[in-house]
Parts: C-alpha cells; structure tokens; sequence
C-alpha cells in the first residue's frame, strides 16, 4: 500500500528560511534508510506559498489568488510517497524521523482496486498508459 | 504540485462519479502527452489516516479523521514545466475538482530543487539517492 507523509509548513518554511546543515544531514540518513528498505518512492520539499497561488472553481468562474496563504499550520511544506505493508510500518518510520516541532500526517493513497466498478476498463487502460509515459521521469 | 483540496464528499470516501473521472483522466492525459505529467494521486479519506506530532523530543500518534475537510488534502499532481506562468496555465485548466456544479480549490506550489540549496555533503547525497532512483 502506498502512504503520503506531508509534512506541515512552520513560520520558518514559510518565510523560506533553509533547512540548515544538520538537519539536512540526519535527513539525509533517513531518506537512506527508507531507500534501502525500498520504501522510498517519493520525497519533495516545497517553497514557501509566497511563491504558489490557489484557483477556485464555482460554476463556470475560475479565480486565482497569488500566495502566501495565512493558515500556516494548514500548509504543506513537503512530502514523501511510501510504499509499505500496513498503515502501523508507516507510523513506525515517521516515529524514527529526525523532525523536532513539527507536525506529519499520513494519508493511503488510493489504488486502481479501491475504486470498483467506478473505474472502468477504459479508464484502468488510460491509467497504466500515464503510469507507463511517466515512469522514471523527472 | 497542484494540490486538490478535500470536502465534505471526499472525507466521506464517495467515489467520484464517473464524468469526473473522465474529465480528471481527460486532463492527465493531456499532461503526460505535453510531457508534464510526473505523478498524479488521490488520498484516501483522513479516517484511513493519521498525524503525528514531534515536540521535544517526544512522539504522540492521532488518528484521524481530521475536521476542517477544505483545508484537508483530497489529491495531487505533480508537474514539470519552464515557468510559474506555464504551472499556472495548465492550473487554470484542471477540471473542478469536485465537479461542476460543487466549489472546490487547488493550490499550486513550487518544489524546491537541489540547486535551491547551498553546496554541502548533505546535499550531495540526496543528489546520488536521485541519480539512483532515476536509474
């Protein structure tokens, strides 16, 4: 099964302060870790919302509204993409990560077999044709 | 990463009907054949899901589900392109997240590249771990 770990933003990642030499280091390590263990499909940080924007949809009206955004604890400031044999080995790795004042919250991703019947072959095919172009792709 | 925001439905595990699949396919398709297209994903509801807190040190585990469904994350798709301008132009054109005729929003973020960071060893190792995944 596959887990995202998003990883909320602080006042500091949203002022776009760096995490600093240690941090990146101990991060580092567990990244490696989660690699050899093959649990690491995934892993990003994201600039502050100073640089992002939103779009609302209502009816046919789009609107865009440039960042930053106030509700900092709401934000994302990262994210990884796990793949693990149960929700309890997911929250055994997120206790070992080197975070200290911050807040993760995981959440399964959905797979093609959790829709049903509301994914139709055709659509099953579309899917493993995108999954397929976009493979290993950066 | 285009981040779709949650509400009341996808908090309740309804599956999408299935206009909205076609036109969410549709788009995706659109990205992958422009070459953009890197990942694309829903979230199961926060019910399947959980937080965890780090402060000083210690660990403590929630478990969901979480309140404030707009604010929660229902999926995201992650896209390679030249500009802000052109993330924005292809924003613009994902299809209403929770269909026609309900509110919905996305927020569109920029990732952080390993060039973004001061040289150190640290960094170089997450650019070997990529150059491994990539292989």
């Amino acid at each position: 099964m596959r887990f995202m770990v998003l990883v909320k933003a602080d006042k500091d990642s949203e002022a776009g302060v760096l995490p600093d030499g240690k941090m990146l280091t101990e991060m580092g390590k567990f990244n490696e870790e989660l690699a050899k263990a093959g649990v690491l499909l995934a892993g990003e940080g994201l600039q502050a919302s100073s640089k992002g924007a939103r779009v609302r949809f209502s009816g046919k009206t789009r609107t865009v509204i440039d960042g930053p955004f106030a509700e900092t604890k709401e934000l994302v400031a990262g994210f990884w993409i796990w793949q693990v044999k149960s929700r309890e080995e997911a929250i055994d790795w997120l206790k070992r990560a080197p975070f200290d004042n911050a807040e993760v919250e995981i959440r399964q991703i959905f797979e093609a077999e959790d829709f049903g019947d509301a994914f139709t072959p055709e659509l099953r095919e579309a899917e493993e044709r995108l999954r397929a172009q976009t493979a290993g792709r950066r | 990463m285009i981040i779709v925001k949650g509400n009341a439905e996808t908090e309740a595990g309804a599956m999408p009907p299935e206009d909205l699949f076609t036109a969410m396919a549709d788009y995706h398709d659109q990205l992958a054949r422009a070459g953009v297209l890197l990942d694309a994903s829903g979230l199961q509801p926060t019910s399947k899901g959980a937080r965890i807190k780090y402060s000083g040190g210690k660990r403590t585990v929630i478990d969901g589900p979480f309140a404030e469904a707009k604010e929660l994350i229902a999926g995201y798709t992650l896209i390679q392109v030249k500009s802000r301008d052109e993330a924005m132009e292809w924003a613009r054109r994902f299809p209403a997240p929770h269909g026609e005729t309900a509110e919905g929003e996305i927020e569109i973020r920029q990732l952080f590249e390993l060039d973004d960071f001061a040289p150190s060893a640290a960094v170089e190792r997450f650019r070997e771990m990529e150059t491994r995944s990539k292989k």
